[in-house]
Order: C-alpha cells, then structure tokens, then sequence
C-alpha cells in the first residue's frame, strides 16, 4: 500500500512537471514579426552547408546566394529572360568571343563599398582558380587573363573561342568584395572559411543569423541599391530545417511556416484544398528519364531500346504526379531556347514495340533488364512497377535496384557499371539549347545526365559546331536537327517534365516563377507578405 | 579497442562505392573539378598514407574536414554532439526515472491490473517504431491541440545562448536566461518522450524480472517477518540486488540511444550527430564519417566505466572480493 503511494506521488510529480513545460510552450503565429518587420518563414528540407559562390550550388544554397548577392545579369520571369542588374548594358562582339559590360554606377556592397569593374574581375578569377561549383560552365572557354578591367565600370571578357552561350551562364557567377573577402581570409585560402557563413554580397538581404543544421537567417538591406519592388517586401526571410514532410505539411497549417517546398504529389492535393493555402504549380525544366547504356548488352542494341520506348505506358508518369506533369515532346524541355516538337515522338505503342522487338537480338525478349533509381523516391518506385508492367507484355523482366544518389551516381559513371535504366532527373542551369545537347556529346559520359554513354559522332559535331556560331538564324536549324537525331537514337525513355510546386501561405504576395531555378529554388527579392 | 574501431571504420567507409571527390564537385563538375577536390583533400593518395595522415592528424586533436560541410570535422562535432547528449541523457534519465519504478510496482503487483497495464507499456515501447511513435504525437500533440512545438531546439525568433559548456539547457541556466530553459525544455517534450520509449520499456522489463527472482528470496521472507514495511522490503533490500542487470541495460542503451537517434532527429529536426553521421554517409564524406564513430565508441566505452563503477557502489562484494 505504502509502495504504492510513494510511487504514484513520484508519477504525478512528473507528469505535472512535463505539463508545466507544455503550458510554457510559444503558440503558433500567423507570420514570424521583428519589431515591424514581416520575416518570412521558408521550411526547407535541404541544408546550406556553404554560401561561398564559387565552391557549390544546388538549390537551397543558390536560394540563399542569390539573395546575398547580385550577378552582372539575372534570369527573372517565365520564360526566363536575361535582365540587366549589376550591369546596365553589354555588348558582344560579331566573333562572341569579347564581352563587354558596363556596371550600374550606383551600385553597392551591403557594407557600402562600391561594386567596380575589379571586383567582378576578381570574383571571376577566384571561382576559376578554385575551379570548384559554377567553374564548369565557362572554364573551357575563360582564363584569368581574358577577363580585364576597362575603367571602374566597365569589365570585358574575351574568350578563347567563340561561346555565344556565355551570356546564359553570367547570371550564376556571382559578384563578391574582395576587400571584405581578403580582409577574413586564412592561410591565403581566398577567403573559403569564412565565406561558408558569411556573405560578401550585393544583394537585398544579408546574413543576420546562420545555425547551421537549424535554420538561415537573413534580413532585407532598407537601402538596397537596385530599390525594392514593393514597399511591403519582406523583411527577411527565415530558412528553417524542416527536414519530414508530415511536419512540413503541419508547419504550413500551424502558420509557422508561409512556404514549403518538396511535398510528395498526394501532400499538395491535400494541403491546396485547405484555407489560407495555395499550390503555385508550374510547368518546370527538369527532365525526367530513364537512361539506357547504349554501350551494354543488351541496351546496346538500338531496336531493344526503341521496343522499350514503344512499350512504356507514358500516361502513367502524369498520374503518378496527379497530372501534374507534362509529357516531353523533344529530348530539350520546353522551355529551352530552340525547342521543337519532333515528329513521332515514342508514346506507348504495344504493336510497334512488338516491331522494333523482332527486329532486335532478342526477337522473343528473354531478357531481364537492370532499373536502377533513388532509394526513398516514392515516384520513382513507381515508375519501376509501371515498366515491369509494361515490358512484361515483351517477355522483358524488370530488376528494380534502389540505390543512394552517390551509388547511383558511382555506378553511371563507366560504361561497365552503369545500369541497363537508370532514372534521372536533370535540371539545365541555362535555356542556351547548348546546356542540354552537350549532355549528349561525349564529354558529358560519367556524368549522371551522359549515364547512356550516347554515341553519335555527327550529333557531337552539330553540338560543336552549333555553340560556335553567333547568328540564332544560324544555331536554331542546327539544334532543331540535334534533337531529332537523338530522339531517333533513344539512348533513353524520354519521360516528362515534372511541375514544380510550393506549398504556400496565401497572404505571401510577390512570388515570381522562373523555371531555370533549380528544385525548390524562390526567388525571394520580390516577395511581400499582404497580412497586417 | 578505439584503434580498432578505427581501422575497421576506415576500411568499411573507403570499400563503399561512390566517389567523395565527384559528389563534393557536384554533379554536373567536369573532371578537372573533380580532380581539384581529389587533391585539395588529400583523395588522391594511397590508402595507406590516407590512413596515417588521419592517424598522425587525430594525435594533434584533428579530425579532419567535412567535403559536405566544408568545415573541420571537430567543429561540426562540437556543433552537433552537445545536441545528441542532451537528448539522450534526458530520455535516458526520464527512461529511468520511470522504468525502474514501474518495474518494482509491476514485480510487486504482479497479476495485478498495474501489472497488466505496465506489461503493455513495455510491450508498446518494444513494439512501436520510434518514427511512428513521434509523428504520432507530433500530429496530436503539436499541430491538433497545439501544445506543443513541431520540432526544432528552440522558437525561430530565439537566440540560443552565448556558449559556456555548448549545452543549450546548461548555458541557459548558467546565463540566467529562463525565458530561454523554458523554451528549450517545451522544444524537447516530443523527442525526449518519444526517444525514451525503447529505453523505458527495456529497464522496466529487466527491472521487473530482475526484482520478481529478487522477492522470492529468502532474505526477502525474512526481512517481511521481522516487520520491515513492504515499502522498505521492496525498496531497501529487493531494489539494489535487482539493479545490477538494469544498470546493465541501463549502459547498453545508452550506447544504443546514442547511435540511433537518426530517426528522431529527422522527424523532430533536432540538429544532432544522428543527422550529420547520415548525411556524411549518404555523401561518402568518409572524415565525419570516422570522427562519429569514434566520438559514439568513445562514449560508450566512458559509459561502460561509470556502469562499472555503479556495480561497485551498489553491490559492496564487487568493491571488496574478499566479502564473497
């Protein structure tokens, strides 16, 4: 008896204790507020591990850098267009090889430094010497000693051939104070420790709080040199690590979150039938495939290949995001620059599969082919049950394998051990036709978007040739005809361009699509919060 | 025993397929990125010298560096462990204070409707996954009544304090910043219930088995005759000779509980070594990798010496073999 009283005591002590902390806990707020401030509460499952410009991207960090910091132009809108912003103005010389800007005098670092010709010259040639993140995209074609200061305003490029896609690339190569950057750096690092949490930047916002593995703080610049489009812009904006999507989902409905990114398809159906949510959805960049090794029995042989593609329920990709998907009708997504319809694109045919089967090395199929894609990818998964379904109809077994990205990754890097199907999401970081077909020349192999290994001598030399030339008359036919011999190729199942989604708060005003943004990717300069 | 567990870590994290370099450079890095963080973080050298480069760095304290966080592999450590000990040492102290009574009351009641109802806690606690469990009480508790936070450590408008000993309720209490325990403590009611659960119903099953076989001993008969309470009978005398086994279990899960707070940490998104250890996995970042394994290895080899020394407090024949 005794015992039993002691010990139920000691019980209710704890438990008032745990309801103590209960009843202390902050309740929820409609938005977050700073003094007058309206900060704006982003929940993103993708750490920012480093904000320095010239050592990484991928779609949480260029978020961030893209708010810290400027570009000479910048990617706004849908479609994407180039816009003038750290420079007002360009030219390009009739070769593409010189480029020359003229910067926005009144532009100016947050620590009110002026951005000059110098700075920009110095940033280039950090990211080049680094020869890390963004360097890939103009290292084959800019060398330190091509890039030259003019006067304080102006800065040229000039490269070592012609590239008329360099201007589709400039918007990503971002402007850092050397001043500030060399003032922090540490045993001639260029300042890499330091920039990994700090910013050198332009850009709208600055850096106010940075809890790595927790949240990303960053807050307006009130005198932002470009100005603000609306006087109700945020005054920040919070990144905060919301790492499940059943909490995501629950930050979004608690109002302790006003945007949210990557819910599976059946969260977003669900969360845009709620008050006070909307479902932006757009049409997106990302192509979705599934790539065959064109240099591996059996999808070495072309016909096996074209039998796939005949044989694959298309159809079944859009219900798989709720039809929030667009068939690709061109190896190049829609939006890119140069993109055509071609002509008797695969689309589910079981008779000509049938065909193109008989014709192959395994007329009567026999054969098990390897499908290999993310592990704890949902769509994915699925994809795989549609193409055993499928393929079955040819007598052809499917292996589902899931693996890692970094193993999938690995393992599409030589011909000899990249998978039979590998599924593939790409995103081009540019609309020059030139960022997507040279994932089809053959320095693109081992690669995860040149995992097919595609072999076509011809296509590799219309890529050549096509970047070279200055004239949109001139590249456009060039492209036009690139697409069609790779379509003719099916090196892979060209899928579908998968929408992109936000899940988001509906006082969040501002919100500007631009398909080239990567993922989850906002834009967030021009975002107002309507609210009082 | 930690040298061992060293080399083994090594050799297991550099045979796994996947290529640091690649990853680190991005996916769409050409070779010579690749190349250039190959080298830049010594990549490209034997094994062997890689090996006795971490050796020789970890005698000067390094642990080397982070290719995904790009810092050194001791500050994430510092960043992330205190989170993790936190954590655990709170379930595990709530996984106590709660299964060792429940398991005297259940031995001592045993048959009885508190028997019954602590055997289902038990059962429950074994049978429930961890992840389940939270989302469970996250979606009731935090978004249907409100209670209670999502997840996180602190509010998003909170500034942790300035660090003393990196232990957030430590240095709240140490800075006289209540406002901030307070939160701290509501931000930790989920993953701390959520990962006591295993542990409670592990020490309370042990507990109970231990303390059952302890009753029936004939000096327990004794002690009842002479008119000692049942109180003190349970308490004093049956209590301590059934603790050895618990203290036991007590150290194994606290060496379990360290090495598996993934779960808790993701749902919860406490910031801790669960998470890091992961995501370094999943990058083939082999460093951060190696310093976890041998922080947790660490630890629970310290754990293990504190259990020791308990059998010592508490059973004096351990202390003085000669009383055996």
């Amino acid at each position: 008896m005794k015992t039993t009283r002691g010990l139920l005591v000691l019980l209710a002590l704890l438990t008032l204790a745990t309801v103590a902390c209960a009843v202390g806990a902050p309740g929820a707020s409609a938005f977050e507020r700073v003094g007058d401030k309206k900060i704006l509460v982003f929940a993103g499952r993708q750490e920012v591990p480093t904000i320095d410009p010239s050592i990484k991207y991928d779609w949480s960090i260029r978020m961030m850098q893209q708010a810290l910091y400027d570009g000479l132009v910048k990617y706004v809108g849908n479609p994407p267009e180039i816009q003038p912003w750290l420079a007002e103005r360009w030219e390009v010389s009739p070769d593409a090889k010189t480029w020359t800007f003229h910067l926005a005098k009144h532009a100016r670092f947050t620590n009110g430094d002026p951005v000059t010709a110098e700075a920009v010259r110095w940033s280039f040639a950090r990211t080049l010497k680094l020869n890390q993140g963004p360097a890939w995209m103009l290292s084959d074609f800019l060398k330190e000693d091509g890039i030259k200061v003019v006067n304080d305003h102006t800065i040229q490029f000039t490269l070592t051939q012609s590239y008329v896609p360099f201007l589709s690339f400039v918007p990503w190569w971002y402007v850092m104070n050397p001043r500030e950057v060399l003032a922090h750096q540490v045993d001639n690092d260029l300042g890499q420790k330091w920039l990994t949490e700090n910013a050198a930047g332009s850009g709208p916002f600055k850096i106010k709080r940075w809890q790595q593995g927790v949240l990303y703080e960053i807050e307006a610049v009130d005198n932002y040199w470009k100005g603000w489009p609306s006087k109700d812009h945020v005054g920040g904006v919070i990144l905060k690590l919301v790492r499940e999507s059943a909490a995501q989902r629950a930050a979004l409905q608690r109002g302790e979150a006003d945007i949210v990114e990557g819910l599976s398809a059946d969260d977003y159906e669900v969360v845009g039938k709620l008050p006070g949510i909307a479902v932006p959805n757009f049409p997106g960049m990302t192509t979705f495939g599934l790539k065959m090794n064109t240099q591996k029995a059996p999808t070495s042989d072309a016909n096996l290949r074209k039998a796939v593609a005949y044989a694959f329920d298309y159809d079944s990709l859009v219900k798989i995001y709720n039809g929030n998907a667009v068939l690709q009708t061109s190896p190049f997504p829609n939006a890119t620059r140069g993109h055509v319809a071609v002509p008797g694109f695969p689309r589910q045919d079981l008779a000509k599969a049938k065909e193109f089967l008989a014709k192959s090395a395994y007329p009567n199929g026999g054969v098990e082919l390897e499908y290999v894609y993310v592990q704890g990818l949902e769509e994915e998964r699925k994809m795989g049950l549609v193409l055993i379904d499928n393929l079955g109809k040819l007598n052809i077994k499917v292996k589902m394998v899931p693996l890692t990205w970094p193993n999938m990754v690995a393992r599409g890097s030589k011909v000899e051990s990249s998978p039979d199907m590998l599924a593939v999401f790409a995103t081009p970081v540019s609309t020059d036709p030139d960022a997507v077909a040279y994932q089809y020349h053959k320095n693109s192999w081992g690669k995860y978007y040149g995992s097919s290994f595609y072999t076509n001598a011809d296509v590799w030399g219309l890529i050549e040739r096509a970047r070279t030339l200055t004239k949109w008359e001139e590249r456009a036919p060039l492209y036009a005809d690139i697409q069609k011999r790779i379509a003719a190729d099916v090196p892979e199942v060209f899928g579908m361009l998968q929408n992109r989604r936000w899940g988001m708060r509906d006082h969040v005003k501002g919100f500007v699509f631009s398909p080239i943004r990567l993922t989850g990717e906002v834009d967030l300069y021009p975002l107002s919060i309507s609210a009082k | 025993m930690l040298f061992g567990l060293l080399c083994l870590t090594f050799a297991i994290s550099h045979v796994m397929p996947g290529d640091p370099a690649r990853l680190a450079a991005g996916p769409d890095a050409n070779q010579s990125m690749v190349d250039t963080v190959r080298a830049r973080y010594g990549l490209d050298r034997p094994l062997t010298v890689q090996f006795a480069r971490y050796v020789g760095g970890l005698a000067r304290g390094d642990l080397g560096e982070s290719l995904r966080s790009r810092n050194t592999v001791r500050d994430d450590l510092l960043r992330y462990f205190p989170n993790t000990f936190e954590l655990v040492t709170l379930a595990l102290l709530l996984a106590v204070a709660l299964g060792v009574p429940l398991g005297m009351l259940s031995a001592a009641y045993r048959d009885t409707w508190v028997d019954h109802w602590t055997r289902v806690v038990s059962v429950s606690g074994v049978a429930l996954p961890a992840f389940w469990l939270g989302l469970m009480l996250q979606l009731l508790l935090a978004l249907h009544f409100g209670w209670l936070p999502l997840g996180g450590r602190l509010g998003l408008t909170a500034t942790p304090p300035a660090p003393i000993t990196h232990l957030l309720f430590v240095d709240a209490a140490l800075r006289g910043e209540w406002r901030t325990l307070g939160d701290a403590l509501a931000h930790a009611v989920l993953p701390v219930v959520t990962l006591c659960f295993p542990a409670l119903a592990s020490i309370l099953r042990v507990n109970r088995a231990e303390m059952l076989e302890t009753l029936g001993q004939d000096y327990i008969k004794t002690a009842r005759a002479q008119g000692f309470s049942g109180f003190r009978v349970v308490t004093r005398y049956a209590l301590r000779n059934a603790m050895i086994p618990t203290l036991t279990m007590i150290g194994l899960r606290y060496g379990w509980m360290l090495g598996g707070t993934i779960l808790v940490e993701t749902v919860f998104d406490w910031p801790g070594i669960g998470l890091y250890a992961v995501n370094a996995a999943v990058s083939s970042d082999f460093q951060p990798i190696m310093g976890v394994t041998l922080l947790i290895g660490l630890n629970v080899m310290l754990a293990n010496l504190l259990v020791d020394l308990a059998y010592g407090w508490l059973d004096p024949r351990i202390r003085r073999p000669g009383l055996m």
